[in-house]
């Protein structure tokens, strides 16, 4: 297989990025098993290597969490602190390189100037020197294995594919789910046709891997064989949906509750969507529940909107429906706005009329008026009523700002 | 609640060791180059916990768990709520800090960025006893620690 070492791309993976972010302000933590707890306290979200070498699997209940190790630190999560340091990160790698891709909160892609393992050490130690976080870094012909390679390497490690056996070898007995995209429905598709290592799935049929996993499958049987088709992405391409949403903490059948994560995830959505100059012209409501199967409710919208009072009838409109049987307990749900438009760009609706401009315009000072005041005094310091009811989600300033929050990113 | 707290060995002075036989309270978490102190209630006797008083870390008895015939209540920890209402004014307590860098409770050890707010009250023999200050626990500590008392940090919310 060819390999055009002129075109090669990094990526640059921060180590358990969470601690290790942590570890800067708190150098203290550095050598201890360290956790960082979600939104709520419960949820192992990260974990230092020492406590995944005690055994503590990342998204486990802290009580499960401590008695396999009874050592461990548990420090509540901080987004802000996250995100500073993140965009610090970013600005490390654009030093070395003019095309840089914010993938995650942790992780970038960046067209690798200096293809050497010396470089990609070089940049290692800059990024612990100036940002204190440690990374792992891959360079490779493509993002598909340049992503590997770094995994392979943590922690703290580089590694270069630059020729065919280098390829062939981070390819031997990996198992398909290493690969990004290749998620559990993908490897069971897989598995069922005999391929489980992405060895075997480099060597596959393109046409079967097409079949079995479509366009997505097929790009990915490209990089893994040498071939640069994902491109490094230095703008994020434009949303097709945008979504709010995620634990609500302890499961609920409370209505006021469930009603009060609605509107609050509305109001977040509606952020989101003037954060990004968008508007919807549908809104899906999805409950994920405790003890009953999920279920999903859409709404068209009847024109394209991003006005909160519109978005929010939507989805108290759909919540009945949705919560079904209605005595099951919510633990999840997302506020997801589909069909989405340039805000300049609206599509009006066939009822649109004077009176509903006169709406749009009232709604609109509203919004203004509640913008305003909330960007003097806080984040969510005027909010709608129905949202009383979580006022233990409101008193932790922590639930401000979420890793949603955080713009610009490729991925979650 | 909390039931324990841990401090950096590096934040005590060398004379604080001698002075109050603090070497076997000394432990090491993990791989950390750090040593900490460990200060439990109930835990190695005496039950103690580092306390800041006009500036100057000092040692001082945890509540009062073992003196049935002192005035002091039998505990180790003041409700704010108490001491709002009045309750602990016959003692004259005195409001100070108790640094730490974690806390334990219900064996989760959690991360402390300064310390927690105590009071310091004198028994009959004019000796001072701290007590940690709690207050009604958020909903991310009940989580985290499964009760319903948390301490009163000092500039940190959990």
């Amino acid at each position: 297989m060819y390999i055009i070492i002129a075109s090669m791309i990094g990526h640059v993976d921060a180590d358990c990025f969470y601690v290790s972010a942590e570890r800067v302000r708190y150098p203290h933590l550095k050598g201890m098993p360290v956790g960082v707890l979600g939104n709520h306290g419960a949820c192992v979200i990260a974990k230092s290597y020492e406590m995944k070498q005690a055994g503590v699997p990342t998204g486990g209940a802290i009580w499960e969490a401590v008695p396999v190790c009874p050592d461990a630190v548990f420090v509540k999560r901080d987004f802000r602190w996250y995100e500073i340091l993140s965009r610090k990160m970013l600005a490390e790698v654009q030093r070395v390189s003019p095309q840089v891709e914010f993938y995650s909160i942790d992780e970038s892609f960046f067209r690798a100037v200096d293809v050497r393992l010396s470089a990609a050490e070089r940049l290692q130690r800059a990024m612990l020197d100036r940002v204190g976080v440690p990374v792992s870094i891959g360079i490779a012909p493509t993002k598909t294995l340049a992503k590997l390679i770094s995994d392979s390497s943590k922690p703290f490690g580089c590694g270069v594919i630059d020729d065919e056996a280098a390829r062939l070898e981070i390819l031997r007995d990996r198992p398909v789910t290493d690969i990004t995209g290749i998620a559990k429905r993908s490897a069971r598709r897989l598995s069922e046709q005999g391929i489980t290592t992405c060895e075997q799935f480099a060597n596959a049929d393109r046409a079967k891997i097409r079949w079995l996993l479509t366009k997505r499958g097929e790009d990915l049987w490209w990089e893994l064989n040498g071939h640069s088709v994902l491109p490094v992405q230095t703008k994020r391409p434009e949303h097709k949906f945008i979504s709010r949403g995620g634990s609500i903490g302890r499961a609920s059948n409370d209505v006021a509750r469930v009603r009060g994560f609605v509107v609050r995830n509305v109001e977040r959505l509606v952020e989101a969507l003037n954060h990004y100059q968008l508007c919807c012209d549908q809104l899906i409501l999805s409950l994920l529940f405790r003890d009953a199967p999920e279920r999903s409710g859409r709404r068209s919208l009847l024109g394209s909107t991003a006005d909160f009072e519109r978005l929010v009838c939507a989805a108290l409109e759909m919540m009945p429906e949705v919560w079904s049987p209605r005595h099951a307990s919510v633990h999840y749900m997302h506020v997801i706005a589909g069909s989405l438009w340039a805000a300049g760009n609206r599509q009006m609706g066939l009822f649109d009329d004077d009176l509903y401009q006169s709406n749009h315009d009232r709604f609109d000072a509203i919004a203004s008026v509640k913008s305003q005041i909330n960007s003097r005094v806080g984040r969510f310091a005027l909010r709608m009523g129905s949202t009383l009811p979580l006022k233990d989600v409101y008193a932790d300033p922590a639930n401000e700002y979420d890793i949603c929050d955080v713009h610009g990113k490729m991925c979650f | 609640m909390c039931k324990g707290i841990s401090i950096l060995k590096a934040r005590l002075k060398q004379e604080l060791f001698d002075q109050y036989e603090l070497a076997h309270r000394i432990t090491t978490r993990g791989e950390a180059t750090q040593q900490e102190l460990h200060f439990m209630y109930p835990g190695a006797s005496p039950i103690e916990l580092p306390v800041i008083q006009d500036g100057q870390l000092v040692i001082m008895e945890w509540g009062n768990r073992n003196n049935k015939e002192s005035k002091l209540p039998k505990t180790g920890w003041c409700r704010l709520e108490s001491l709002q209402a009045g309750k602990w004014r016959w003692l004259s307590p005195e409001k100070v800090v108790i640094p730490a860098d974690f806390g334990l409770e219900k064996s989760v050890w959690f991360q402390i960025h300064e310390g927690m707010e105590g009071v310091v009250v004198h028994d009959e023999h004019e000796r001072p006893h701290v007590y940690m200050l709690t207050t009604a626990a958020s909903v991310y500590y009940q989580n985290m620690t499964q009760h319903d008392r948390m301490p009163v940090l000092v500039g940190q919310e959990i």
